[in-house]
C-alpha cells in the first residue's frame, strides 16, 4: 500500500493545471501559450493515471487513457505549431494580441 | 502519514514539477520557459512511476521532454528574429486572471481535499508494458486504430498547411 | 319600420367609412355621398316617427356581455323621445350636410369635413336611440369625439386647437359625473336598462339621498355636454370650428344631447325634489347670465353661441320645473329656429368674411335670400307670437310658475327679454343702417346654402304648432303617451303669463330698435351709468379668468411638481440606468477585440466565477 494519498497526487495535478491555465491566458508568445497547454494536458494525465491506481476499481484503463491523450497532444503540437508557422510567415508576429483576425 | 521514501520521493519530485511550472511563468528569455518545462515533464515522468505506470513514464519522457519539447525549440528557433521579451499585457488582466485562477484552484481544491476513496490493492506495477499491450490490442484495439490515422492525418495536415502558406507567402 | 330603425345610425357610418377610404379621391363629390346618405336617415326616421305616432314603443335588444348573474345589453329603442330625436338629429344633418357642400366649397379638406360630419351624426343618432345608459355612454363619449374633430377642423388656427381642446376637456368634466352617476346606478338598481332602473326608483328599492345624488351627477354630464353655467366656457369657443358645424353642434344635437339625457332619465329626476330643484335653478341661472352676456358680444357667432347657453338654461328650467314636454317641445323649437340662425349667419360671413357685427350694416338690400330668413329666426327666438319659439317659451313660462318657483320665473321672464333684445341687436347691426366695412364683394349664397335655410324657416314658424294652447297639443299628449310619470301633455296657466311674454319679448325688440334701428337713444345709455357692468359683461363675467386664475392654475402648480419629479426623479433614474447600459456597453465592445485569449479569458473568470459559488454553497442555491 502506498503511504502518498490520492489527494495529493490530485493536488499537484490541479496545481500544475493552474499555472497552465494562467500561462495560457496571459502569454504573449505563442509558441509558449502552446506550451502552457501541453502542461495542461499533463496535469489531466496525472489525474488519469492517479485513478487508474486509487480509483474505486483500478484497471489498466486509465494508463492507456493517459497514453492516447498523449498521442492526441503530440498530434495537437504538430498542427498547432504548423498553424503558428503559417501566421508567422502571413503576420510576421508570434505574439497573440497582434492577431486578430475574429475582428474583422 | 509516516515519513516513507515513497513520500520523500513524491515530494522531491512534485517540488520539482511545481518550481519548473513557476520558472515557466516566470522566465523572460522564450527558450528557457520550454528548457524549465522539460524538468516538469521529466517530474511527471517519475511521478507515473510512483503511480505504478513505468510504460507511461517511459513514453511521458520520448515524447514530451523529448519530441514536443523540441519541435517548441524549432518553433521558437523559426520565429526567433521577432522574439521579443514578455510583460507588454495589461497588469490589470494579469491580476484579475490570477485572481480568476486562484479561486478555481481553491474551488477544485475543496472537492478533491480528503477525497474519500477507498485503496484497493492493485497488480499495476507487476509486467506494466504487457498489461498495457494486452489492453491496447485487445480491448481498445479500434481506438489504437483511431490514433494512428489521427497521427497520420495530422502529419498530412501539417506538411500541407506549412507548404500552402509557403506558396501564398511567395505570391505576396 | 321601427324594427328597422337601427339602420338610421348607419347611413352616416357607411358615409364616414366611404369618405375616409375614397375622399381623397372624390374630391368635393364626396358631399353628394355624406348628403345621400344622410337623407335616406332623414327618411327613415320620418318613416319611424310617423309609425310611432299610430304603435307601441318597440325596443329590441340582445345580449352583449354576462357576467355572473348581470347581463349587459345593447340594441336599440323606439319610443316618442327617440322617434323624435332622430327627426331632429337627422333632419338638421342633412340641411347642414346640403348646406356645408356651398359653405366650404374650396376648402382643401374638403372630403374630411364630410366624413367627421358623417362620424358625428352617427354618434348623435346612435345616442338617441340607445335603450341603456351604458350604450348612451358610449355613444355620449363618441359624440365629444365628433365635437372635438369638428371644432378643431381649422387645426391650423390656434384658436381652433385650444377651442377644440377646451370643448374636450370641459365636456370630459361633466362626463366623469355621469360615469360615476351611472356606475352608482348600476351599483344600486343590477342594471343599465332605463325601465329597470326606474322601475327600481319607483318600487322605493333606491334611497332618496342615492336618487338626488346620481340624479345630480347625471345632470352634472349634462351640464357639461349642454353648456350648463359652470362649464359653459366651452360653448362660444367652440364657435372657433366652421360655421355649420356650429349650427349641427351647437343648435340642434350635441349640445341637446345634455337636454335629452335629462328628459330621459326623467323619471328618475321627478323622484326627487332636490335634483328637480337644482336642475331648475341651475337652468334659469344659465339663462339669464348668458343672456346678459350675449347683450355685448360683438362677435356674430358668438351672440349666437350665448344665445343658445341661455336657451338650452330655458330647456334645463322647463325639465327642473317638472315641465318634461315644455323642455322637449321647446328643445325641438330651438333646433330649428337656432340652425337657422347660425346657418344665416355663416351665409352672412360667406358674403362678407367677418364676424364682427361693427363691420357689418345694411346687408338687408345685398342678401335677398339671407336677410328675411334671419328675421324669422329672430322673431321666433325673441317670442313673437305666432312663430314657433313663442308657443315653447309660454310652455316653458307656464311650467316655471305652475313648478311653484316664482323666482325662476321672474327670471326666465328678464332672460325672455333680454334675449329679444340682443337678437334684435344683432338683427340691426347686420342688417339696417349704414354699411360699416369693406362690402364691395358682397353676394347672395348659393342655393345648397340658401335653400336649407329656406327648409327651417318653414320649420322655425310652423313647427310650434303643433303644440299650442289654442289648436291642441299633439305633441304634448303624444309625448307623455302611457307614461303618466312625464307630466301632463298641457299645462293649463294663466292667461297672463302668455300676455307678460309677449309683453317683454316686444318691449326687448322695440328697444333694440329705438337704440340700434332708429338710433333715438344712444348706445351707450345701457352703459351710460358707467363703463364697468359693459366691461364684465364683454368679459363673460370673468369665468374664463377666473379658471384661468384657479383650476388652471392649481392644476399648473401640480403639473409642475409632477414635471419636477419626471425630469429630476424619473429621468435621473432613467439616465442613471442608461448610463449604466451605456458603460457596460462600451466595455462589451473593447471586450471583442478579436483576440482569443481575451475571449477565453473571459469565458474561464466566468466558469471560475461559478465554480466558486458552487463550491462555496456545497452545490446549492438557497
Amino acid at each position: 500500500m502506498s503511504s502518498i494519498p490520492a489527494s495529493a497526487f490530485l493536488a499537484l495535478a490541479l496545481i500544475l493545471f493552474c499555472i497552465g491555465l494562467y500561462g495560457a491566458l496571459t502569454k504573449r508568445n505563442t509558441v509558449i501559450v502552446l506550451i502552457s497547454i501541453e502542461l495542461m494536458l499533463n496535469a489531466v494525465n496525472i489525474n488519469l493515471v492517479t485513478f487508474s491506481k486509487y480509483g474505486a476499481a483500478p484497471s489498466i484503463d486509465g494508463q492507456v487513457f493517459a497514453l492516447f491523450a498523449m498521442a492526441v497532444a503530440a498530434a495537437e503540437a504538430a498542427v498547432g505549431l504548423a498553424i503558428l508557422m503559417a501566421l508567422y510567415q502571413r503576420k510576421k508576429t508570434v505574439h497573440i494580441d497582434e492577431m486578430d483576425e475574429m475582428k474583422q | 502519514m509516516t515519513f516513507t521514501g515513497e513520500f520523500l520521493a513524491f515530494m522531491i519530485l512534485a517540488l520539482v514539477a511545481i518550481i519548473g511550472g513557476v520558472l515557466l511563468l516566470n522566465l523572460n528569455k522564450v527558450v528557457h520557459m520550454v528548457v524549465a518545462l522539460i524538468f516538469t515533464f521529466i517530474s511527471i515522468a517519475g511521478i507515473y512511476v510512483l503511480l505504478s505506470a513505468e510504460f507511461v513514464a517511459a513514453v511521458q519522457i520520448l515524447i514530451y521532454s523529448g519530441a514536443i519539447t523540441i519541435i517548441m525549440l524549432f518553433g521558437i528557433m523559426l520565429t526567433r528574429p521577432y522574439d521579443e521579451s514578455e510583460e507588454k499585457g495589461s497588469r490589470w488582466r494579469k491580476a484579475f486572471l490570477f485572481l480568476g485562477v486562484v479561486g478555481f484552484g481553491f474551488a477544485v481544491y475543496i472537492g478533491i481535499y480528503n477525497f474519500p476513496i477507498d485503496q484497493v490493492p492493485t497488480t499495476l506495477h507487476e509486467n506494466n508494458p504487457m498489461q498495457i499491450g494486452k489492453a491496447i490490442y485487445s480491448k481498445y484495439l479500434i481506438p489504437f486504430e483511431f490514433i494512428s490515422v489521427l497521427l497520420l492525418v495530422a502529419l498530412i495536415g501539417a506538411i500541407i498547411m506549412a507548404k500552402r502558406e509557403e506558396k501564398g507567402a511567395e505570391e505576396e | 319600420m321601427m324594427e328597422n330603425a337601427w339602420l338610421i345610425p348607419l347611413f352616416p357610418l357607411v358615409s364616414f367609412v366611404i369618405l375616409l377610404l375614397f375622399g381623397k379621391r372624390l374630391k368635393e363629390a364626396g358631399a353628394y355621398v355624406g348628403i345621400l346618405m344622410t337623407l335616406a336617415s332623414l327618411v327613415f326616421s320620418i318613416l319611424v316617427l310617423f309609425e310611432r305616432f299610430s304603435e307601441p314603443s318597440y325596443i329590441q335588444k340582445f345580449e352583449w356581455l354576462k357576467i355572473g348573474d348581470v347581463s349587459l345589453t345593447a340594441g336599440f329603442e323606439v319610443n316618442q323621445l327617440n322617434a323624435l330625436m332622430l327627426f331632429i338629429v337627422s333632419l338638421v344633418s342633412f340641411l347642414v350636410h346640403t348646406y356645408s357642400k356651398g359653405y366650404m366649397h374650396g376648402d382643401g379638406r374638403f372630403p374630411v369635413f364630410y366624413a367627421y360630419l358623417g362620424l358625428f351624426t352617427f354618434a348623435m343618432l346612435g345616442l338617441v336611440i340607445s335603450p341603456n345608459l351604458l350604450q348612451t355612454y358610449m355613444f355620449w363619449e363618441l359624440v365629444g369625439l365628433g365635437s372635438f374633430l369638428l371644432i378643431g377642423f381649422y387645426f391650423y388656427k390656434e384658436e381652433a386647437k385650444a377651442a377644440a381642446k377646451k370643448a374636450f376637456i370641459m365636456t370630459r368634466i361633466g362626463d366623469v359625473g355621469l360615469f360615476i352617476g351611472m356606475i352608482l346606478l348600476f351599483w344600486k338598481t343590477g342594471s343599465f336598462e332605463y325601465s329597470e332602473i326606474f322601475s327600481a326608483v319607483e318600487a322605493g328599492g333606491i334611497s332618496q339621498t342615492m336618487i338626488t345624488l346620481t340624479a345630480i351627477l347625471i345632470f352634472i354630464g349634462a351640464v357639461g355636454k349642454s353648456g350648463q353655467f359652470p362649464l359653459h366656457t366651452w360653448l362660444p369657443d367652440a364657435m372657433e370650428g366652421p360655421t355649420p358645424v356650429s349650427a349641427l353642434i351647437h343648435a340642434a344635437t350635441m349640445v341637446a344631447a345634455g337636454v335629452y339625457l335629462v328628459a330621459t332619465m326623467f323619471p328618475l329626476f321627478a323622484a326627487s325634489k332636490t335634483a328637480l330643484l337644482t336642475v331648475a335653478t341651475i337652468g334659469a341661472f344659465t339663462a339669464i347670465f348668458a343672456a346678459s352676456i350675449g347683450l355685448v358680444q360683438t362677435d356674430i357667432k358668438r351672440v349666437l353661441a350665448y344665445s343658445t347657453v341661455s336657451q338650452l338654461g330655458y330647456m334645463m328650467l322647463a325639465l327642473g320645473s317638472a315641465g318634461y314636454v315644455a323642455g322637449v317641445f321647446h328643445l325641438m323649437t330651438h333646433a330649428f329656429f337656432k340652425a337657422l340662425l347660425f346657418l344665416a349667419a355663416g351665409s352672412v360671413i360667406h358674403a362678407v368674411h367677418t364676424q364682427n357685427i361693427e363691420e357689418m350694416g345694411g346687408l338687408w338690400k345685398k342678401l335677398k335670400w339671407t336677410a328675411p330668413l334671419f328675421l324669422i329666426g329672430t322673431l321666433a327666438i325673441s317670442g313673437v307670437p305666432l312663430l314657433s319659439g313663442f308657443f315653447s317659451k309660454d310652455e316653458i313660462l307656464v311650467a316655471a310658475w305652475e313648478g311653484g318657483h316664482p323666482i325662476l320665473f321672474v327670471l326666465a321672464l328678464i332672460a325672455a327679454f333680454m334675449t329679444a333684445f340682443y337678437m334684435f341687436r344683432l338683427f340691426f347691426m347686420v342688417f339696417t343702417g349704414e354699411a360699416r366695412g369693406n362690402q364691395n364683394h358682397v353676394h347672395e349664397s348659393p342655393g345648397s346654402m340658401t335653400l336649407p335655410m329656406l327648409v327651417l324657416g318653414v320649420l322655425a314658424i310652423i313647427s310650434g304648432y303643433v303644440n299650442t294652447p289654442w289648436f291642441g297639443s299633439f305633441l304634448g299628449d303624444w309625448l307623455v303617451d302611457g307614461n303618466e310619470k312625464l307630466g301632463h301633455g298641457h299645462m293649463e296657466g294663466p292667461i297672463w303669463i302668455m300676455i307678460a311674454a309677449t309683453v317683454v319679448s316686444l318691449a326687448g325688440i322695440y328697444l333694440a330698435w329705438l337704440i340700434y334701428g332708429k338710433r333715438s337713444v344712444s348706445r351707450n345709455w345701457l352703459s351710460g351709468s358707467g363703463d364697468t357692468l359693459h366691461t364684465i359683461l364683454y368679459n363673460k363675467y370673468y369665468v374664463d379668468e377666473f379658471y384661468q386664475m384657479t383650476v388652471v392654475a392649481v392644476t399648473k402648480g401640480i403639473s409642475y411638481f409632477l414635471r419636477f419629479i419626471d425630469v429630476f426623479l424619473v429621468g435621473g433614474i432613467v439616465k442613471g440606468v442608461v448610463g449604466f447600459v451605456q458603460g457596460l456597453g462600451a466595455t462589451g465592445s473593447k471586450l471583442q477585440n478579436g483576440q482569443v485569449q481575451t475571449y477565453a479569458a473571459v469565458a474561464f473568470v466566468g466558469l471560475a466565477i461559478l465554480t466558486v459559488i458552487f463550491a462555496l454553497t456545497g452545490g446549492y442555491l438557497q
